[in-house]
């Protein structure tokens, strides 16, 4: 059994650690501060071939699978959850849907521009009434001519107002419900009718946009229906499923540079005589951060190699998901706690870490919800049903 | 044109420590990297690089410096080749040098071969030098900027020792360059060409033998005998007392010694 990452992995790693540390950490702050997406960044990632991290070169991607893609998004989580977020919603959901059900002729179209970066992606499926009830969606789509008309409002969609490309669900059929009655279509945002309405004033992640989508009347050609006709609940169910992993990648990385930041800072703290190091309340909350660390590590690639090795991966990616949000949850609260008074102020790192962190476990998939995919996976094979 | 970069790998200087009361160097952390200005010289060499021309980065190192080349072929390298042989062990600067003019002969030689101004390691700054000398080509050092045109490359290198006095020279090819590493910061290698370097590129290993090498020109001429660390430098002057006070006294003392104007 060999757990070595392989040497184009660990080159891959070197590289990003030493180009986010020179071009992202230092504007993780600002980004913050001056509540904007940093675009310029994103160019740049674009540059590395890092916005298509995950899908084959033959795609515009890099060809690093799923376990490429979790050393990004580890490496992002560790300096800036903004730009982890901005990346991620834009790869692992936006792009991520077209390439599991995109034909090639979609593939082509809109998962090349956006593995190269040159458009931008998100992922449109919450409403006001629908979060953690995803089937609840109202968003129409009607038939007419060539095209299906979309008329409705998504809310909390990362990257909303800054993408080109959003894959959107709608309802196609209100009388079969969830299973067979949703669709998903791509949307080019160019197209007459769809249109940004508020930004989120969040508390964390300001440096990432999330926005609320206004669909009135916009026409979707029916060649941008992705997947199948009717089974769009399974496209986003599938999309999500994988977007966990990475989603758990990135608070790793938190949940590393909270402890990395613990480490240094106790190191240097003296009180009492001694560096806070050497007390044991101190030095034994650093402890129990490394244990978690090390299992969400091991949880997280080896999921990663499961997607990549094309395995069963739902209860696994559920796992880092949940896992990693309660990881760097814990992580960077002690942190705080260990850097005192220093941890609570603006000036520093930890205060920024901590109100970016506290999304992991509201997003993608509330880790609630999560715990009953992790059920339904488990009881499944016992003939039970739990449903969702 | 054919560009050859030879480069080095070293251990990361990061991962060690020097502790001059205990007379010793610890290696906390043993992690190899391409040298600073081997990967300043690479980045040199592709920016001089056209689309009809090709560059190849060669060292001469242990078996993990496949990791060193394939980190070239990443950043942009068109081939790499590794000069490895447990003769090579002892190698000394003449040793390494003879090595490399080896495996440059048995490319056809080049137009320009960049290497980096001084290693972090052991940091000679012989090579590029050396390498000029064994193939009779022209040389230029400590260069912080450079171009070619029709056969004839112009390079701006440091001029004597004043601070900002600079000099443009020029050499016909074949010529030997060695950058200035702060002058040529690298490039952040491509995310795909970091996964094909692995998966999708060769990088040969040439030996003693391939290379034509006999004992003779692998007898070193240095013999090493220690590590040490260099005697302690004398203390300075200390200021005691106000800070305002303080701070006068030690611009004055500056400004007597002439390090400042």
């Amino acid at each position: 059994m060999d757990f070595s990452f392989p040497k184009e992995y660990q080159l891959f790693r070197r590289m990003v650690r030493e180009w986010v540390e020179n071009e992202v950490k230092p504007l993780a702050k600002v980004i913050d501060r001056e509540h904007r997406v940093p675009h310029e960044t994103i160019k740049k990632a674009a540059r590395l071939g890092l916005m298509g991290v995950p899908f084959p070169q033959k795609y515009g991607g890099m060809g690093g699978g799923e376990i490429g893609y979790c050393i990004l998004m580890e490496e992002l989580g560790r300096a800036c959850s903004s730009t982890g977020t901005v990346i991620g919603a834009h790869t692992g959901i936006g792009a991520m849907a077209l390439y599991l059900d995109g034909t090639e002729e979609q593939k082509q179209k809109y998962l090349v521009p956006m593995a190269q970066g040159t458009a931008i992606g998100a992922f449109g499926l919450t409403e006001a009434q629908a979060g953690s009830d995803a089937a609840a969606i109202k968003t129409t789509a009607v038939r007419d001519g060539d095209d299906y008309v979309l008329n409705g409002a998504k809310v909390f969609i990362t990257n909303g107002d800054i993408a080109d490309i959003i894959t959107t669900m709608a309802v196609t059929d209100p009388a079969l419900g969830a299973y067979g009655g949703i669709t998903a279509f791509i949307v080019e945002t160019d197209t007459p009718g769809f249109s940004i309405g508020s930004l989120e004033n969040k508390m964390g992640i300001r440096g990432s946009s999330t926005a609320e989508c206004v669909f009135q009347d916009v026409r979707v050609p029916k060649e941008n229906v992705l997947g199948q006709f009717g089974a769009g609940f399974l496209t986003f169910m599938k999309t999500l499923d994988i977007g966990r992993a990475s989603l758990g990648a990135a608070t790793l990385g938190g949940a590393q540079a909270a402890m990395e930041a613990s480490i240094q800072w106790a190191k240097a703290r003296e009180q009492f005589g001694a560096p806070i190091a050497t007390k044991q309340s101190i030095y034994f909350m650093i402890a129990d951060m490394a244990i978690d660390i090390e299992a969400l590590r091991s949880l997280i690639y080896r999921t990663a190699w499961l997607i990549d090795s094309g395995q069963p991966h739902i209860l696994e990616a559920a796992a880092c998901k949940t896992f990693g949000s309660e990881v760097s949850h814990r992580c960077i609260d002690r942190a705080m706690q260990i850097h005192g008074a220093l941890g609570y102020s603006r000036d520093h790192w930890i205060e920024l870490g901590w109100r970016d962190q506290r999304i992991s476990e509201i997003y993608e998939g509330t880790n609630e919800i999560q715990r009953i995919v992790i059920a339904a996976s488990l009881f499944r094979p016992h003939g039970l049903r739990i449903p969702t | 044109m054919k560009i050859i970069v030879p480069i080095k790998q070293i251990l990361d200087p990061s991962g060690m420590t020097f502790r001059r009361d205990k007379e010793r160097m610890f290696i906390n952390r043993e992690e190899y990297i391409v040298d600073p200005a081997s990967k300043a010289a690479i980045e040199a060499a592709l920016q001089l690089k056209g689309d009809d021309d090709t560059l190849i980065a060669i060292s001469m190192g242990l078996p993990q410096a496949d990791d060193a080349l394939r980190e070239a072929l990443a950043m942009g390298c068109d081939e790499a080749f590794l000069l490895c042989d447990n003769a090579f062990e002892n190698a000394d600067i003449t040793v390494t040098t003879s090595i490399l003019v080896a495996a440059i002969l048995k490319l056809g030689g080049a137009d320009l071969i960049v290497t980096g101004h001084q290693s972090a390691d052991t940091g000679s700054g012989q090579i590029g030098p050396r390498l000029a000398e064994a193939l009779g080509y022209a040389q230029v050092t400590d260069v912080s900027a450079m171009s070619t045109e029709d056969g004839v490359l112009q390079a701006t290198r440091r001029w004597g020792t004043a601070e900002a006095a600079y000099a443009t020279v020029e050499a016909v090819l074949p010529a030997v360059v060695a950058v200035t590493p702060e002058a040529f910061p690298p490039r952040y290698a491509h995310g795909a060409r970091i996964m094909s370097a692995y998966r999708d590129w060769d990088v040969p290993v040439w030996d003693m033998a391939y290379l034509g090498l006999d004992e003779a020109a692998l007898a070193p001429l240095l013999a090493f005998r220690r590590e040490g660390f260099p005697p302690p430098l004398e203390v300075g002057e200390r200021f005691h007392g106000d800070p305002a006070d303080v701070a006068q006294e030690a611009v004055m003392a500056l400004k007597l010694q002439k390090l400042i104007g």
